[in-house]
């Protein structure tokens, strides 16, 4: 029956485009929509709907997210429930049905931020964008040959970071901390997660360069506080004082890590990722050596922004260079001569940034291994 | 319970099959004590160095046996509650829902009502468990006026829980410091933190439930047969209501541990509790068509899972290996925990 409806999609989408097409006396327009980028300008919209597809607001990190898309659906002058919200849970098939029933909604008059779940979901989710003249900018996951520059205008941008450079740089600091001797552990997230190899990929680069220290193990703790704290501890039964720093991939891993020391009277100095509130403070207190922020509040109100002002037309996303379409994302390092600046600066205060502005903190292209 | 049938054989007396099943659970758990040791023995003996098995061992050591203790409290409390649930035939699902509800009104309360122990925040406390409570009665009158079977009920109210924590933290994490209420982590007797004697201490009283009172014997009668339970006279309805709610109470009480043991109250505090504690009451010889087992049997299954958890770090497995061992041993706990004689078919 699949064909049946695949007809039917394609139907309505020919004819809103030959409809949209002969508003704006374009003839022709139509038919290379259907066939790759068009060398005029998509149609565009005068109020879109402005939604966010995301894993769920129960992780610290996605609700930064989500609450920086909240933050520009707020400067436009809009309630903040403006925002449609489209949860995965996880799933990303739920993530292309919630997207493709939004699009049918909302007749493509849609400006999407998604993080698609994995990487493969992200090229059906921008076809169905872009064969309903829908504008979608994607975060985190896409593969490596799905580009925006292929897609004409309604594939905005595409933002990761890459996070092997800040953790290797946070292993230098806790590796120059030991007097670049000793022995390290590694608690990391779920395995299979691309920052999680990444961030244990940069502890290694660090490594190369002090000799004297051994990675003594490296064990995935899925994010997660309580399984770090038990994983933490059964590192102490076994390496005991050989452990002289600890590198964690994420600051709610930290949690647990300082908890199960802290069970055991140990004070061993540690570096973490992700710039959270809690983390910050700790980082203040000494607690924690370094933790790299990755502004995820800045990092969700501009993919949004990005979307919606493509699809209001005040900027024409195929006329900007390659670098405003891929790239990556900021990354500020806190440490503790910083961390209450830092803090004042970015957590308590947060900045109201200027939502176009699109491309100031971002950290230039993204390149491909 | 005294075996007859195991008294009146002479010789067979000491090892008959049914003696063996019941002691599976506690057999395993000393395998299991002296098995990882013994890699660690191995793995030194291969290296060359000097190694008396047992007695260098880091694994067989009171540090660690508190730090197993450590990740094992808030399970065994949450564990122990299935258990009351299971025994009925019945399963409860809710916990992970219902540990962050309580986890994070606790914390609520606590930090509005003073933020220490010292003050009127300790009423945060009984809070906790009577919402817990609460959560665990909704949960029975769901199952049992509404008819629906334990599994979707409970699972759903899970999620409801989840929802209900999100929704009050709106995602963020309650920091509960204060040092009096984290001396359950910090200030240790005998080499064991505070928690641990509080789980004991939690453990007696629902031993004392299941064996010396009409509500125990009950949740028996309810899991062994419930049809014959009805006919004489027993109210079920009521029973299960009030076991939901029993259940309730003491995933409040693992909320609070594992309030006690972070310092964090969140969302995801109730995050791999229900694996950990249905595994460990299976593992310690409950048989989930109720009827059998009791609270002694989820603590040493819940000893089994954090003995295996710990003692595969301390190995070092490689991680990729480490879930596929545990449900091996799983597997391996509960079919040598089974008498499957006694069992005619399987659901």
């Amino acid at each position: 029956m699949s064909f049946i409806k695949k007809f039917i999609e394609q139907e309505t989408v020919s004819r809103r485009n030959f409809l949209l097409a002969s508003a704006y006396g374009i003839s022709g327009a139509a038919a290379m929509r259907m066939f790759g980028p068009s060398p005029v300008q998509a149609a565009t919209y005068a109020d879109p709907t402005i939604a966010w597809s995301y894993r769920n607001r129960t992780n610290p990190y996605w609700n930064e997210i989500v609450s920086g898309g909240e933050a520009f659906v707020e400067s436009l002058g809009k309630q903040k429930e403006f925002l449609t919200h489209l949860i995965n849970e996880g799933s990303s098939e739920k993530s292309l049905a919630d997207v493709k029933a939004l699009l049918a909604k909302t007749n493509g008059e849609l400006a999407l931020a998604i993080d698609t779940n994995d990487a493969p979901n992200a090229r059906p989710v921008v076809e169905a964008c872009v064969e309903a003249g829908a504008y979608v900018s994607t975060l985190w996951n896409k593969t490596d040959d799905l580009h925006p520059w292929d897609f004409g205008d309604n594939y905005v941008s595409h933002m990761t970071w890459s996070d092997e450079g800040p953790a290797e740089r946070t292993a230098r600091i806790l590796l120059d901390a030991i007097g670049g001797k000793g022995g390290v552990v590694h608690l990391g997230g779920i395995a299979s997660n691309n920052p999680a190899i990444e961030r244990l990929d940069g502890l290694k680069n660090a490594l190369k360069d002090y000799p004297d220290v051994e990675l003594l193990d490296a064990q995935p703790a899925d994010w997660d506080t309580q399984k770090a704290a038990q994983i933490m501890a059964s590192f102490i039964t076994r390496y005991g004082d050989e452990i002289t720093g600890v590198h964690c991939a994420n600051d709610t891993i930290g949690y647990g890590v300082l908890e199960a020391l802290r069970a055991e009277g140990m004070d061993v100095p540690i570096v973490t990722y992700d710039g959270n509130p809690q983390a910050v403070d700790l980082v203040a207190e000494g607690k924690i050596l370094a933790t790299v922020f990755t502004n995820p509040h800045w990092g969700g109100g501009i993919t949004a922004s990005l979307a919606y002002h493509a699809a209001v037309g005040h900027f024409k996303p195929s006329d900007e260079p390659n670098e405003h379409r891929e790239f990556y994302g900021p990354t500020i390092f806190v440490t503790p001569d910083d961390a209450r600046e830092f803090k004042t600066n970015y957590l308590e205060n947060v900045p109201t940034y200027d939502w176009q502005d699109f491309w100031g903190p971002s950290n230039g292209q993204i390149m491909y291994k | 319970m005294t075996d007859i049938s195991a008294q009146t054989e002479a010789l067979g007396g000491l090892l008959t099959r049914d003696r063996i099943v019941r002691w599976a659970p506690v057999l395993v758990l000393v395998a299991l004590v002296l098995l990882f040791p013994f890699f660690e023995f191995l793995a030194d003996l291969v290296e060359g160095k000097e190694h008396v098995y047992l007695l260098d061992s880091r694994f067989f050591s009171i540090r660690n046996g508190a730090r197993i203790g450590i990740a094992a409290t808030p399970a065994l409390m949450v564990a122990v509650g299935a258990t009351f649930i299971i025994i009925m035939g019945s399963i409860d699902l809710s916990m992970e829902g219902t540990i962050s509800v309580c986890a994070v009104l606790f914390a609520f309360a606590f930090l509005g009502w003073g933020g220490t122990l010292a003050s009127w925040a300790w009423l945060a406390i009984p809070l906790a468990l009577v919402v817990g409570a609460l959560l665990g009665f909704v949960n029975g009158m769901i199952h049992v006026r509404l008819k629906i079977p334990s599994f979707m009920a409970s699972l759903a109210m899970g999620f409801v829980g989840t929802g209900l924590a999100l929704l009050l933290t709106g995602g963020d994490r309650l920091r509960v410091e204060d040092e009096l209420f984290r001396s359950l982590l910090t200030v240790r007797w005998l080499n064991f933190p505070i928690m641990c004697y509080v789980a004991l201490a939690f453990l007696l009283l629902a031993w004392f439930i299941q064996s010396h009172t009409a509500l125990g014997r009950n949740f028996y009668a309810v899991g062994g047969g419930e049809q014959l339970a009805q006919s004489s006279g027993l109210n079920v309805a009521r029973v299960r209501i009030m076991g939901f709610t029993l259940a309730g109470i003491f995933f409040a009480v693992g909320a609070l541990l594992a309030v006690g043991r972070i310092g964090i109250a969140e969302t995801a505090t109730g995050n791999n509790f229900m694996f950990v504690s249905i595994t460990a009451v299976v593992v310690g010889g409950t048989a989930l068509w109720g009827g059998i087992g009791g609270v002694w049997n989820t603590l040493v299954g819940v000893l089994i899972v954090n003995v295996i958890n710990n003692g595969m770090v301390v190995i070092g497995l490689p991680p990729y290996v480490q879930d596929g061992v545990l449900g091996t041993l799983v597997i391996l706990a509960v079919a040598l925990s089974t008498n499957r004689k006694s069992v005619t078919f399987v659901k």
